[in-house]
C-alpha cells in the first residue's frame, strides 16, 4: 500500500561548503586557547624591521634577516613578518600586563618546496605576569597538545634556541610511527624583550609558544604535500566538511 | 657537525655508550642523527662554542668527568717580527700569528689526527692545512695557514668596498663587491677574513714554512659572506656564530705541539696582538629568580655546581661567563644552563591560570560571514598574495622569488578567478568559492591595509534536484545572499570570460566588499553549518579525468521509491566517486513518480575505460531491476 508520504520529494539535501583546512585547524586552536583565557590581537602583515627583528630581539646578524629568508618591500622600508611575534609586541605596546594574547595568521619566508611555502599560518601566544615559570609553561603546552592529539599522546621537550626566549625549548610528539615530530616552539619571554616593551622585566616574566598550522593540519589529515593546501581543489577542500 | 662518538669517549671517564652520549646530547639540546659512530649534529645558532670536540665536551662536564688537559708546547715562545697592520680593529680586536719552520714534510698520520680523517672520511689536504683543520675540529678555533715563503711584504688587515675577483684556495673565482673583511699583501687581496683563504699564498705539499694566522673576527662582519660568494666554509659557519676570543695561545700551542710530534721543528715564534680589551661578563648570583624563572626550588649550592661544571667560575656573589659563552648575558641565560643540566623533561609541570580575555568584534563578523556562505554551499579558499602584474598602487617585493610573483596583489577576486578555472578544468559544474584576506596597497608612500571578502561562483546552483537546473547568474546570487543577510549588500558583477581561454560559457558572478562595510547585523545570522567534529583523513586525490552516467526511473509502485534511494544511494565502489538524485517529479495524472540519479565516476590510478563504468552501470541496473513496480524507461 503506498501512502501520502511515498509521493513526497526526497530529503532536498542542500550542498554546504566547508571552512579551509587550515583556517579550521586555526580556528579550533585559537577556540582552546580563548578558552584558556587568551584574548585575540590582530595585526598587519606588511611589518617593519624594528617590529618583526629588533623588538624581538632578533640582532642584525641572525641569518633570518637576510635577503634570502625575508621577503622585502618598498625598497627594503618594509618586509612581510617573518612571524607573528610583532603582533604581541604591538599588543605589549598598548597594554599593562597581567596580559595573555594570541595572535594567528600568514607569515612568510624565503622557501618553496614540496616541504616549505614562502607563504604559511601560524598562531602565536604570549601571557605575561608576575612569577610566570617554564613549568607554568609546559603545563600550557600539556594541555595543548593533549587537546590536539589527545591525552594518550607521549611528547617530550628539548631545549632550543629563539632570540625572543630563554629558556628555549622545541616540543616534540611521537608519531604512530615511533618517530619524534616537531610540533611546536615555545619558552620564557627573553627579559630584553620585555624591555622592549617597556615592562619591567624585574617584576614580570612571560612565556609565549608558537605553532605552524600547515604542520599540525598535516599530521592531523595524513596530508603529506603542503602544497594541496593552496591549490584550491574543490575535490581537497570538499573533504573538509 | 660531525663529531666521532670515539673522540668524546676516550676523554670521558666514565666510558658511556654510544647511547648514553646521544641521550646527554638530547638533554643539553644537541639535536642529531646517529650514523654509525658518529654524531652528527644540528647545533643552535647561539652555540658556537659547541662547535668541536672540546666544546662538547665541555658542556658534557654537566654529567661526565671530563679530561680537558690537551698536549700543548709548553716552553717559551719567540717574538715574531711580522710586517702586519690591522686597519679594522674593531673588526678584528685579536689576532695572533705563528710562524713554523719543520725540517721534512710527514705524509702518514697516527693518533688522533689519523682518526680525524679517517673515522669522519675527510680527504687530506697538504701537512699544515691538515693540521689546522683538526685543530679547528678539536678546538673550535679555525686557523688559516699561509705558506711564509709567499707573505713577502707588508700584511694589512682591512674592511674594503672592493669589486675585484679573488681566486680561493679551492681554486674558485669569485667576484668580491661591496664592503669585505679581507687580508692584503702589496695590496692584493689574499685571504676573504673568516671565510676562505686565496690561492695565491696558499700552502702546497711542498710547503714547509707556515705562517698561521688565529683571529676573532666579529660575527656581524662575516655572516652572509659565505652565502653570497656561494661558498661551503667551515671557518665562516664557526665565525658567525662567534669564537673564543680568549684562546689564541693555547690554540698555537696545540698546534705547534701536533706538528711536532711529526716533524722537527726548526725555528718558531709567536705574536698577538690585543687591539681591545675583552672582557668577561659577569652576573650576579641570585638562585631564587633561577627558581622562579624554571618554576622548580633548588639550593644555591645545587645552582652553582651545575654552572662550576659548566666552565663557569663564582667569586664575591657574582658568576664569571667563560669567554667561549658569548650567549650568557642574564639571569634567564643562566636559567636555560641550569635547566638543560635538570633536563626540560624533568621538571614538573605547574598548574597555569589565566584571566579570561576577550574575543573582538571583527572576528566574530568575520566568523559569521563565513559560516553564511558555507551554508549556501561556499567553499573558503586560501591564495598566495604574490602575483606578476601590478597596478599605481602595487606593493613590490624587493628580493622576489621569480618574475611571476613580484608584487602583492590588490584584490583577491583575480586569484579566485584563477581557482574557479582551475576547477572548471576538472569538470566542476558547480563552482563557489570564497577568501577573506588582507589586501595591501600603497599610495605616496602610505601602506593601506583594507580586509576583504570575495566571493566568485559559476555554473550549477547545486547538485541536488531542486538546484540542479538552475544556472548561477547575478538574481540568483543576490535573491540568496539577501534571504540570509538582509541588512548587507553584495555587489555582485558579471566578471568577464574573455581572459580564460576556457570553452565553458556559464557566466561568472563576483564581488569583494570591504570587511569593515558589514554591520553588525551579520551577528544575528542563525548559521547552519558546523565545523566538523573530528579531523578527517584525507583521500588522495585523482588529476584523471571523469566519466559521469544518468539513470533515470519510472516509479508506479510508490512504496517501491525508499528502496530505490536507499539502493542506490548506498552503493559503493571505489570507482563511484559521487551520486545523487538531480531530477525529481511527481505525475498526478498519470501517477507515476520519476527519478533521476547521477554517477560519477573516477579512478585514483588510470584513466577510467568505459568497460569499467559499464560494469558498475549494469550491476547497478541487474539489482534495481528485482525492485518491483520499478522501472527504466527505453530500457524493459
Amino acid at each position: 500500500m503506498s501512502s501520502h508520504k511515498d509521493i513526497l520529494p526526497p530529503e532536498l539535501i542542500k550542498d554546504k561548503g566547508s571552512l579551509h583546512p587550515i583556517n579550521h585547524m586555526k580556528d579550533s586552536i585559537m577556540s582552546l586557547l580563548i578558552s584558556f583565557g587568551f584574548e585575540v590581537v590582530d595585526g598587519p602583515e606588511i611589518e617593519t624591521e624594528e617590529f618583526n627583528f629588533d623588538m624581538l630581539n632578533i640582532k642584525k646578524t641572525h641569518p633570518a634577516r637576510q635577503m634570502h629568508d625575508t621577503f622585502y618591500v618598498e625598497k627594503k622600508l618594509n618586509l612581510l613578518r617573518t612571524h607573528t611575534s610583532p603582533v604581541q609586541i604591538r599588543g605589549m605596546l598598548e597594554k599593562k600586563p597581567p596580559l595573555a594574547f594570541i595572535s594567528g595568521g600568514k607569515v612568510y619566508r624565503k622557501d618553496d618546496d614540496a616541504t616549505h611555502l614562502p607563504m604559511f599560518h601560524q598562531v602565536e601566544g604570549i601571557f605575561v605576569d608576575e612569577n610566570v615559570s617554564f613549568a607554568q609553561l609546559k603545563d600550557l603546552i600539556y594541555k595543548i597538545i593533549y587537546s590536539l592529539f589527545g591525552e594518550s599522546v607521549e611528547l617530550r621537550f628539548r631545549p632550543s634556541y629563539f632570540p625572543f626566549t630563554e629558556p628555549s625549548a622545541e616540543v616534540d610528539i611521537l608519531s604512530k610511527e615511533g618517530k619524534w615530530l616537531e610540533i611546536l616552539g615555545c619558552g620564557l619571554v627573553n627579559p630584553i624583550v620585555l624591555e622592549n616593551c617597556n615592562i619591567d622585566s624585574n617584576k614580570f616574566t612571560g612565556l609565549a609558544f608558537g605553532l605552524g598550522i600547515e604542520r599540525i593540519a598535516m599530521l592531523k589529515h595524513e596530508i603529506t604535500d603542503i602544497r594541496e593546501f593552496y591549490k584550491s581543489n574543490l575535490d581537497f577542500l570538499s573533504q573538509f566538511k | 657537525m660531525k663529531i666521532a662518538y670515539s673522540h668524546l669517549v676516550s676523554r670521558i671517564q666514565e666510558s658511556p655508550t654510544l647511547e648514553m652520549v646521544s641521550d646527554s646530547l638530547f638533554q643539553l639540546g644537541h639535536e642529531h642523527e646517529v650514523e654509525g659512530n658518529i654524531f652528527n649534529i644540528e647545533f643552535t645558532p647561539n652555540r658556537g662554542d659547541c662547535l668541536s670536540v672540546n666544546g662538547l665536551l665541555r658542556d658534557l662536564s654537566v654529567f661526565y668527568t671530563i679530561n680537558h688537559d690537551q698536549k700543548v708546547y709548553t716552553e717559551k715562545l719567540d717574538n715574531l717580527q711580522i710586517d702586519f697592520e690591522n686597519l679594522s680593529q674593531d673588526i678584528c680586536p685579536q689576532i695572533s700569528f705563528l710562524k713554523l719552520e719543520i725540517d721534512n714534510i710527514p705524509h702518514t698520520y697516527q693518533g688522533c689526527l689519523n682518526d680525524y680523517f679517517i673515522d669522519l672520511n675527510i680527504n687530506k689536504n697538504n701537512f699544515f692545512t691538515d693540521i689546522s683543520n683538526y685543530i679547528s675540529y678539536e678546538t673550535g678555533q679555525p686557523t688559516h695557514c699561509y705558506d711564509a715563503n709567499k707573505i713577502n711584504g707588508k700584511l694589512i688587515f682591512q674592511e674594503l668596498n672592493t669589486n675585484q675577483e679573488f681566486e680561493t684556495l679551492l681554486d674558485k673565482k669569485i667576484n668580491l663587491t661591496d664592503k669585505n673583511s679581507v687580508f692584503l699583501l702589496n695590496n692584493e687581496i689574499i685571504n676573504l677574513a673568516g671565510v676562505v683563504g686565496g690561492k695565491r699564498t696558499s700552502c702546497s705539499s711542498e710547503t714547509k714554512t707556515v705562517l698561521v694566522e688565529c683571529a676573532f673576527f666579529k660575527p656581524e662582519k662575516i655572516i652572509g659572506k659565505s652565502v653570497k660568494y656561494d661558498i661551503q666554509s667551515e671557518a665562516s659557519h664557526k665565525f658567525e656564530r662567534s669564537v673564543d676570543p680568549a684562546c689564541h695561545e693555547l690554540v698555537m700551542r696545540r698546534f705547534i705541539n701536533l706538528v711536532s710530534e711529526y716533524s722537527n721543528i726548526k725555528k718558531m715564534s709567536f705574536v698577538s696582538y690585543k687591539f681591545a680589551d675583552i672582557t668577561a661578563h659577569k652576573i650576579p648570583v641570585k638562585v631564587d629568580k633561577i627558581n622562579q624563572i624554571i618554576g622548580i626550588n633548588i639550593t644555591e649550592d645545587e645552582y652553582l655546581s651545575y654552572l662550576l661544571k659548566l666552565g663557569f667560575t663564582i667569586d664575591n656573589a657574582l658568576i664569571t661567563v667563560p669567554s667561549y659563552r658569548s650567549d650568557i648575558e642574564t639571569q634567564n641565560d643562566l636559567a636555560e644552563e641550569v635547566a638543560r643540566a635538570i633536563g626540560y623533561n624533568n621538571i614538573l609541570k605547574k598548574e597555569l591560570s589565566i584571566p579570561k580575555g576577550k574575543i573582538s568584534n571583527n572576528y566574530d563578523i568575520e566568523n559569521k560571514l563565513r559560516y553564511f556562505l558555507l551554508d549556501q554551499g561556499f567553499y573558503e579558499v586560501i591564495n598566495s598574495p604574490f602575483v606578476n602584474s601590478s597596478s599605481n598602487v602595487s606593493i613590490k617585493v624587493d628580493n622576489p622569488l621569480d618574475s611571476n610573483r613580484e608584487y602583492l596583489r590588490t584584490n583577491i577576486i583575480s586569484s579566485l578567478l584563477e581557482n574557479l578555472i582551475f576547477n572548471e578544468r576538472r569538470q566542476k559544474d558547480s563552482i563557489k568559492l570564497f577568501e577573506i584576506s588582507d589586501v595591501y596597497t600603497s599610495k605616496n608612500n602610505r601602506i593601506d591595509r583594507v580586509r576583504k571578502l570575495s566571493i566568485i561562483a559559476s555554473g550549477r546552483a547545486g547538485h541536488n534536484f531542486e538546484d540542479f537546473s538552475k544556472k548561477i547568474n547575478i538574481n540568483y546570487l543576490t535573491k540568496l545572499f539577501k534571504e540570509g543577510l538582509p541588512s548587507e549588500n553584495f555587489d555582485f558583477q558579471i566578471l568577464n570570460r574573455d581572459s580564460t581561454k576556457t570553452k565553458i560559457k556559464n557566466e561568472i558572478i563576483g564581488c569583494e566588499v570591504d570587511i569593515s562595510n558589514f554591520s553588525t547585523e551579520v551577528l544575528n545570522y542563525k548559521e547552519i553549518s558546523k565545523s566538523p567534529d573530528s579531523f578527517i583523513q584525507y583521500r588522495p586525490i585523482s588529476e584523471l579525468p571523469y566519466s559521469q552516467r544518468d539513470l533515470s526511473f519510472s516509479i508506479k509502485n510508490f512504496s517501491s521509491r525508499q528502496n530505490l534511494e536507499k539502493y542506490i544511494l548506498g552503493y559503493e565502489n571505489e570507482l563511484l566517486k559521487e551520486k545523487f538524485i538531480f531530477d525529481y517529479f511527481y505525475n498526478e495524472n498519470s501517477s507515476e513518480i520519476k527519478i533521476g540519479f547521477r554517477f560519477i565516476f573516477q579512478s585514483l590510478n588510470s584513466t577510467i575505460t568505459e568497460t569499467q563504468v559499464n560494469n558498475i552501470m549494469n550491476d547497478i541496473i541487474k539489482n534495481t531491476d528485482k525492485i518491483k513496480g520499478v522501472t527504466i524507461p527505453g530500457l524493459n
